[in-house]
């Protein structure tokens, strides 16, 4: 039980570095948004996880478990929605990369509509 | 059990990482995002730390700051969107 | 404004009433057989207040919707089997990606792509779904000419443009979207 707790929690540790040093390495905000996307998925849940397993297993408190798998469900609700405002924000504001997208359909129709 | 407290201090290191990003970053959606980052990563430490005292208190904790993170990131991308 | 309807106000209610059962823990007691009445009855009371107030947030169509127990259950299977195996590869993809030494290996770009879908519950679960997997990010959702198109940024562009992009992102994720909402 406990090595299986510490491999869940060696999992999220995993991803939340590879989040970092691709948000650390990403050369523009979009691609930096994707590695934040990293940090907020399997970065949260090996923790959420393995903090329940661990808070039924040893204490036996069920009010704290209920309580970690509501921040969990909160992450997997809110994470999309800043991400998904962030970047159209970023895109309207102006922000474009350095070296220029492969494809751009999005702002094509937005100069169609202007 | 000891390596819940390994794992908080490796996530509060990961977090003082970002500080870089938030300090460099060229834009304010940079900004925006590495401080979104640093929340989470601060919850899940709050998290560690919680279920290695055995203290639930700190679990209301993280669910207050993730709620304030979430609301914070969303009015900023208002209001660089121009609709505040 | 919208009239708010009678269903859709119980549904919210309901939803309301289960979810402050969960997060006070009255529901461990309630199993126990320790449970008070009247901390009960409180909490019906705000939850029907609050149902009062949000119903309209969020129910628009059909109300008892998600109360068919075949269409939950084949929500959580979708949620716990297939959508957490694409999320699991994708994870992977993107992490090998951040931690390659030397040059950074992307190729970015923002594609559209057709959806099938209909109802608004669809749509927005969809694009949750992809935003949620890392690597592709959700921009915008548009209505033209009948067909609804979404845009998506895309970490690693390999296929330009309409359907090849949108199998190769949502191939299976839009088939079992559909067969949970319609």
């Amino acid at each position: 039980m406990r090595i299986a707790i510490d491999i869940l929690i060696l999992i999220s540790l995993f991803f939340a570095v590879a989040g970092t040093v691709g948000l650390l390495r990403m050369p523009d905000i979009f691609t930096r948004m994707q590695s934040s996307t990293n940090i907020g998925t399997l970065g949260v849940l090996g923790v959420i996880i393995g903090g329940t397993m661990y808070a039924i297993w040893q204490y036996s408190d069920y009010t704290m478990a209920v309580k970690i798998i509501i921040l969990g469900l909160f992450y997997m609700i809110t994470t999309p929605i800043s991400g998904h405002a962030l970047t159209k924000a970023a895109y309207r504001h102006g922000y474009r990369p350095k070296e220029d997208f492969v494809v751009d359909s999005y702002g094509e129709d937005l100069e169609d509509d202007d | 059990m000891s390596e819940l407290m390994f794992g908080a201090i490796c996530f509060v290191v990961l977090a003082l990482c970002l500080i870089i990003r938030l300090i460099k970053g060229p834009t304010a959606a940079d900004r925006a995002i590495s401080a979104d980052c640093i929340d989470i990563l601060a919850d899940m430490a709050l998290i560690l730390y919680a279920l290695y005292t055995g203290r639930g208190i700190f679990l209301d904790i993280a669910l207050v700051t993730a709620i304030l993170g979430f609301i914070g990131t969303v009015i900023i991308a208002r209001y660089l969107e121009g609709r505040l | 404004m919208k009239k708010t309807k009678f269903a859709a106000f119980l549904s919210t209610a309901i939803v309301c009433y289960l979810f402050w059962l969960v997060l006070t823990g009255q529901i461990i007691s309630i199993f126990r057989g320790g449970a008070s009445a009247s901390v009960l009855i409180a909490g019906g009371a705000v939850s029907v207040l609050v149902a009062l107030f949000s119903a309209r947030f969020f129910i628009h169509d059909k109300a008892f919707f998600m109360f068919n127990p075949v269409r939950l259950f084949i929500m959580l299977f979708y949620l716990f089997f297939i959508f957490a195996w694409e999320l699991i590869k994708a994870n992977w993809d993107v992490a090998r990606r951040a931690l390659r030494p030397g040059k950074l290996k992307i190729n970015p770009g923002i594609v559209k792509v057709p959806t099938g879908l209909k109802s608004e519950y669809a749509l927005s679960m969809l694009a949750n779904s992809i935003t949620l997997t890392p690597g592709t990010i959700t921009m915008d959702i548009a209505d033209q000419d009948d067909k609804t198109y979404c845009y998506i940024h895309w970490i690693d562009v390999t296929a330009e443009n309409g359907e090849p992009a949108g199998d190769a992102i949502k191939g299976t994720l839009e088939k079992w979207i559909r067969r949970i909402w319609e």
